[in-house]
């Protein structure tokens, strides 16, 4: 449990950034809270298909960050401001209208950071 | 006293005040003397407020009692602070965080079945009208006190409060109370997330930054961590336009933890440049009250602790645990002065034209001064901007040479009563003044200069006390250069400087560990010397060996046929956690009989904890582990035979250490301790019995036939005089022991257990020292080596324990 307020996480997610693929989805992050990590993602979630972590990749800055990538002990820097894009690799899961996403990030301080938003294609 | 505020700085009776405050906690700094200590040091680092926790925990063991007396009397904490010069910002909470047991709130609040703590469950809010009766009942005991004491300016409510709805009943219902308790001065609440929380609820709108949290990064690598403060006026602004900004909690320090990296580490990582940086940048932002958290760093001795730290809490401080000066308070002392001499209350962010990679700047102007000032800042990692490269080229066509992570305060177009200075790089200390003339101390800076408005141009390699004069229709301005090294050791006074102690009191009495010539400036006798020699301690070693003067086996609630029948009961099937059993101790014991059909036990406890059959050990266990800043808990099955249970009827001992309850910032205060899961295969019924504390706590006559616990036991006398501040501590050497706790005259100061990391000097509390002195140190978990009780007790004969000096000074008047 981490005692971030839900409405302040949900700021990340940049509405309307949503793209759907053949094998997956992505979208952005952008770090409106303040400078901080990222130390993993456990899973994304879109509507009922779950991305573990091994399916979820990052890319900041035209760099990709792939699960064996990103530890707490190798975090990578997300600066107050920038934008980021998660993807998600393994089956189609976005649908047309209202989709429920599910991010759950790990922080070096926060520990667990979950996500609740709905996005539409 | 009227505190009133507008956008730009807090009033006091009318005057602006440039609040410079740290915080201090009574509780782990425990004691009149101790606290007046603390608060002098403060004083006479240019602080002039000091930021203070109320432990709800600390004085209410039971519903409706309170207890304020002898150390936990914080109306003298108070009375010290007013008698040091020093305002108070009061945090009451109810919740407090700081590291400590469940948060400050209390173990018979968190008990109560129908009681939501803090109006929320996780970060959905619930209203709890329960918890505001006892919310009620502790601000109706610590209020009236606080509002004794007119020095209080500000007044906290909750502790870095959120939830998903934001609903504002619990923020404004608690606004309310502290209003029709008689709290007259502002009140605030201090947002975590930075993010305008609850702005609307008080009269001030304040945040906590903490740049630096995980000690495994480097700070100045990922130099991008001060991207909050960089531009936090906005934020300021965005929250609350009319009122001034308001940092309460800005990093100074860092707490350690079980398996952290170490406060040495710590302490090396921030260097001064860290505290330098955030204040600096803090006054760039047009912020004008802050309050360093921590100024002082304490000890969790007791109970104190929740289960995240160890006994330190030092925290990098200022002032650390033991009350010595560190390079961050020196640092700070500059700053501070540097405030006490130029009122910074009345600026305004003024268009400065100028980037440059790794560079930060901003100009403000100082309606007060009718000047600029120059913040600027080198992120540039182990990249000096250095002469040879030119510096930094500014607009006004001056160069500043600045050392990586270094920041520097420059003053622009500033005038002074006989000469005007048009930029400096080089910072000013502090400045005494009268009418008609003034001192103003800067600190020499070989790569820096003076360029006056004259053309003239001073460079700033000087020696110390290297003096320029300037007069000017009737009026002097005197320019007097300081070393770092003797700026550090410089104090001032408001009309006068102290130079080569090691610290002052607002008095003028001077502290010095060695002989000493202090000297003396103020504007009308110039300079002045004065001999200081030490001659109230003898050279006492800095370390010496203790002499053991017993040791003895010391936990008889282990031996067979032990009578417990004086202890609770808990009914077979009942719950035998902490809450369940009322008992918040840190060490827990049960006993209980248990068949010889059993095969094996299963048991869940909270943090260490080790299980005896018959008298006999079968598990000793540190079950604690911490990751991603949740609790794992852990469940483990110990197999039983015929051998163990070798009685019909066995006697089952099981000791719990309870390391402190979850401190409920990112986890929940209500996380069980204790005995949390029993289970027997078969499944049979147990009865238990309970109790807490270790004999050597509550009896004199305790010595058992087990090994398992044992009591050291040293003697040392001390030679205490009012004009001496010393700090001493104890360590061990050849220490083959896992866990030890340790007594200072019957109280409880430390906490030894090895784990990735130890601490290894624990700081022997002054309040808690009188002239002759026990220290028992109860060793928990013999070295698996060691075979023999006999070979046991000869093996902790052998240990070293050594007791050293911090620092010792002595004080002339």
């Amino acid at each position: 449990m981490v005692v971030v307020p839900d409405f302040l996480i949900k700021r990340i997610y940049q509405k309307g950034s949503l793209k759907k693929f053949d094998d997956g989805a992505s979208f952005n992050l952008k770090n409106v809270l303040g400078p901080g990590f990222i130390s993993g993602f456990n899973y994304v979630k879109i509507n009922d298909v779950v991305y573990d972590a091994q399916n979820v990749k990052f890319i900041m800055n035209g760099q990709e960050y792939t699960s064996a990538d990103v530890s707490e002990d190798h975090p990578i820097a997300f600066r107050l401001g920038q934008v980021g894009t998660l993807v998600v690799k393994g089956e189609q899961s976005v649908t047309e209208g209202v989709n429920k996403i599910v991010i759950e990030a790990l922080n070096p301080e926060a520990g667990v950071v979950k996500l609740s938003v709905e996005d539409n294609v | 006293m009227e505190v009133t505020f507008d956008k730009y700085s807090l009033m006091i009776d009318g005057k602006r005040v440039f609040i410079k405050s740290g915080a201090f906690h009574y509780f782990r700094t425990p004691g009149v003397k101790m606290a007046r200590d603390r608060f002098l040091k403060m004083k006479a680092g240019g602080y002039n407020t000091v930021d203070i926790y109320f432990n709800w925990n600390y004085h209410s063991a039971q519903r409706g009692e309170y207890d304020f007396s002898g150390i936990k009397d914080v109306r003298k904490v108070l009375e010290e602070a007013k008698k040091a010069g020093l305002y108070v910002i009061a945090r009451p909470g109810p919740f407090i965080n700081a590291e400590v047991n469940a948060g400050g709130l209390p173990f018979w609040l968190l008990k109560m079945e129908d009681v939501i703590p803090r109006n929320r469950i996780g970060t959905e809010y619930k209203y709890s009208p329960k918890y505001m009766e006892c919310v009620a009942e502790w601000y109706d005991h610590i209020i009236p006190i606080i509002k004794e004491f007119d020095n209080v300016i500000l007044f906290q409510i909750e502790n870095e409060y959120a939830t998903d709805s934001m609903e504002e009943d619990y923020m404004r219902e608690l606004y309310k109370m502290v209003r029709e308790r008689g709290i007259t001065c502002p009140i605030f609440h201090n947002d975590a997330y930075f993010a305008g929380l609850w702005a609307d609820c008080v009269d001030i709108y304040a945040l906590d930054l903490y740049p630096y949290i995980n000690p495994n990064q480097n700070w100045k690598q990922d130099n991008f961590c001060f991207d909050t403060l960089d531009n936090v006026e906005d934020i300021f602004r965005c929250a609350k336009d009319n009122a001034p900004p308001f940092i309460a909690e800005m990093q100074s320090g860092w707490f350690d933890k079980w398996d952290g990296s170490g406060y040495s580490h710590i302490r090396e990582a921030l260097g001064d440049e860290h505290i330098n940086i955030m204040t600096k940048t803090a006054l760039s932002q047009g912020v004008t009250l802050f309050n360093h958290y921590m100024a002082a760093g304490g000890t969790n001795w007791g109970d104190l602790a929740c289960d995240e730290v160890y006994t330190s809490y030092e925290f990098t401080a200022p002032i650390d645990e033991f009350g010595v000066l560190q390079s961050n308070f020196y640092k700070a002392k500059e700053i501070n002065y540097f405030l006490d001499s130029f009122d910074l209350t009345c600026t305004e962010p003024k268009d400065f034209d100028f980037q440059q990679e790794n560079i930060y700047s901003k100009m403000r102007h100082d309606n007060i001064n009718d000047c600029d000032w120059l913040f600027i800042r080198n992120m540039g990692i182990n990249k000096k901007i250095n002469e040879a490269e030119g510096g930094v080229t500014l607009p006004n066509g001056k160069t500043v040479v600045l050392k990586s992570c270094d920041m520097k305060i420059c003053p622009v177009n500033l005038k002074l009563k006989a000469c005007d200075i048009e930029f400096s790089d080089v910072e000013i200390f502090a400045r005494l003044q009268n009418e008609k003339e003034e001192a103003v101390f800067f600190i020499a800076d070989k790569n820096a200069n003076i360029y006056m408005s004259d053309g003239t141009v001073i460079k700033g390699d000087k020696t110390d006390f290297e003096n320029y004069t300037f007069e000017r229709d009737g009026k002097s301005t005197q320019f007097i250069f300081l070393t770092k090294h003797l700026a550090d050791r410089s104090w001032f006074l408001g009309d006068k400087m102290i130079f080569n102690a090691d610290y002052v009191l607002p008095n003028g009495a001077v502290a010095v560990e060695k002989n000493t010539e202090i000297a003396y400036f103020d504007l009308k006798y110039k300079f002045a010397k004065r001999n200081c020699i030490v001659d109230a301690f003898s050279k006492t070693p800095s370390i010496e060996q203790l002499e053991i003067s017993d040791v003895k086996f010391c936990a008889p609630e282990i031996d067979l046929d032990y009578d417990y029948s004086d202890w609770k009961k808990i009914p077979a099937g009942g719950k035998t956690d902490a809450f369940s059993c009322d008992i918040y101790d840190e060490f827990i014991w049960y006993k209980a009989k248990i068949p010889n059909n059993l095969t094996e036990i299963t048991l869940s406890a909270r943090h260490l904890f080790a299980v005896y059959v018959n008298g006999k050990e079968i598990i000793n266990r540190n079950s604690y582990k911490l990751e991603k800043l949740q609790e794992v808990p852990e469940t483990i099955s110990v197999p039983l035979n015929k051998k163990i249970l070798y009685r019909e009827e066995n006697e089952l001992t099981i000791l719990v250490q309870n390391l402190g309850f979850d401190k409920g910032f990112s986890g929940d205060t209500n996380n069980p301790r204790g005995l949390v899961i029993f289970e027997t295969t078969p499944k049979v019924p147990v009865e238990f019995y309970v109790c807490d504390r270790l004999a050597p706590e509550y009896s004199t006559r305790f010595e058992s036939d087990n090994p398992y616990l044992s009591k050291i036991t040293v003697n040392f006398d001390i030679n205490m005089k009012d004009n001496v501040f010393f700090a001493k501590y104890i360590s061990f050497e050849d220490f083959r022991c896992r866990r030890a706790t340790i007594y200072l005259n019957g109280v409880k100061i430390g906490r030894y257990i090895k784990r990735r990391h130890v601490q290894d000097k624990f700081y022997l509390i002054n309040e808690f020292l009188k002239p002759h002195n026990t220290i028992d140190i109860v060793v928990w978990e013999k070295d698996r080596n060691v075979k023999s009780a006999w070979g046991f007790k000869s093996d902790l004969k052998n240990v070293k324990i050594l007791l050293g000096t911090f620092k010792i000074c002595q004080l002339f008047k």
